[in-house]
């Protein structure tokens, strides 16, 4: 089975056009527009039964291929997303035409295994909602690509293009991520000790935009704290 | 790390007198199923000695986290979003137990919940550590509290089960939760049925933490 049109859910809270779930998804969704794939890029909703929710339902109702692309908050799928794949669970939506459903899922932990959990959420939400399970793929440092478009990244995101293409690959013909672009994506960009002292490098240059009133390992809510 | 309290050490076996439980109730608009459990949860605690506060969160109005991390990088350690989150995180740091009580949604928390807990992320550090081989931000506070989810199931879906299970493992891992327990009850329990379920669990949480 061939697929002819896909939805894409991006499920970042941050504004369109700054976050890594929405650069990974768009890249998903060009190349499986080359394969002649119609795709629909939507939002997460920012209010219950929102039009947003409303939106994916009536996009959901015609599409063969559902992917979400989403960050991992608290190691599971953030509220947002949570909410909107509640709405289209409780909704009961009578599919025209068997659809499948492939999540792409970024942390900024190093390890892709700390995405583990929001995948098998992803998978237990595809059960209860009807759709085919197509497979999931896990990134870590996503902090490294901050929603930077991916070609601009140069080699650093290399592998992170090949596991995107060969996954569009098999999703358009409709199959499911195959294993070698799971194990791509799951490649580091660079050495997790180097990530790590970026990352803590980032957070000190950021809070020193800020003019910050208290240290960054203040301890607002100590007992002894006022408040 | 054995005694998830400074006060459960020198305590009689099962006794926790003046520690704070925080039960957290994720029950979705319209759900009254959650109710009879957090009140077992409440009597249970209580029992031991536990001062308990008691929020259920659709009551609050709580918006979603916008991922600025604002709360690591602008005001240490508190959120900028000025609501309901504010206080809940605040008793969240401050508690020796959080109870996590929600419907299992696809293995996981209801929204409810989960709008909370994403909205407590500055209750740890921005920076970066290895712990259990992987990397976890570094904890802010010197001690967190121990966490009891309790996951409500319609049809005890064992794959959700096991997912539930997994992700409280991990959130004790992020939150630093000296100890932590996952327990799942079902809706079509007896009362007697979610008591036992209740205090196996707290029992549990006790030998975890060396308190029993």
């Amino acid at each position: 089975m061939t697929i002819a049109r896909a939805v894409l859910l991006v499920g970042s809270a941050k504004p369109a056009g700054t976050s890594t779930s929405e650069v990974l998804g768009r890249y998903l969704c060009a190349r499986l527009a080359e394969r002649g794939v119609a795709t629909t890029v939507l939002f997460v909703g920012r209010s219950p039964a929102s039009r947003a929710e409303r939106q994916l339902l009536a996009a959901l109702a015609d599409a063969n291929l559902f992917v979400l692309a989403t960050p991992v908050y608290v190691d599971s799928l953030p509220y947002l997303v949570t909410r909107t794949l509640e709405y289209v669970s409780q909704s009961a939506p009578k599919w025209r035409a068997p659809c499948a459903f492939a999540a792409l899922i970024n942390c900024g932990f190093p390890e892709p295994e700390q995405c583990r959990t929001a995948l098998d959420i992803a998978q237990a939400f595809a059960a209860r909602a009807g759709l085919d399970w197509a497979g999931g793929l896990a990134l870590g440092e996503g902090g490294a690509i901050d929603g930077g478009p991916l070609e601009r990244l140069g080699g650093l995101t290399r592998h992170v293009r090949a596991a995107l293409d060969l996954a569009a690959a098999a999703l358009a013909e409709g199959h499911p991520v195959p294993p070698a672009a799971i194990a791509r994506l799951a490649r580091l960009m660079m050495p997790a000790r180097l990530y790590t002292l970026m990352g803590n490098i980032g957070w000190r240059r950021r809070a020193a935009r800020n003019d910050l009133r208290s240290p960054l390992d203040a301890r607002p809510f100590d007992l002894d704290a006022k408040g | 790390m054995p005694g998830w309290s400074r006060r459960a050490r020198a305590l009689p076996p099962g006794l926790i007198p003046d520690m704070r439980a925080l039960i957290l109730n994720g029950a979705l608009a319209g759900d009254e199923g959650l109710r009879p459990i957090e009140e077992a949860l409440g009597s249970a605690l209580s029992a031991r000695g536990c001062a308990v506060e008691r929020i259920r969160l659709r009551d609050v109005f709580i918006a979603y986290c916008k991922g600025c991390f604002d709360c690591w990088v602008k005001t240490p350690g508190v959120c900028a979003t000025k609501d309901g989150a504010g206080s809940i995180t605040r008793a969240m740091a401050r508690s020796d137990l959080i109870v996590l009580l929600s419907p299992i949604t696809f293995g996981g928390y209801s929204s409810e919940l989960k709008k909370v807990l994403d909205r407590s992320i500055g209750i740890v550090s921005p920076f970066f550590t290895r712990l259990h081989g992987e990397v976890h931000h570094k904890p802010r506070y010197a001690r967190y509290p121990a966490l009891l989810a309790i996951g409500v199931t319609e049809d005890r879906d064992p794959a959700e089960a096991q997912i539930f299970a997994r992700l409280v493992d991990r959130n004790a891992i992020n939150y630093h939760a000296p100890a932590h327990v996952a327990a799942i009850v079902s809706r079509d329990d007896s009362p007697g049925q979610i008591r036992t379920a209740i205090g196996r669990a707290v029992a549990q949480l006790l030998v975890q933490g060396g308190a029993a």
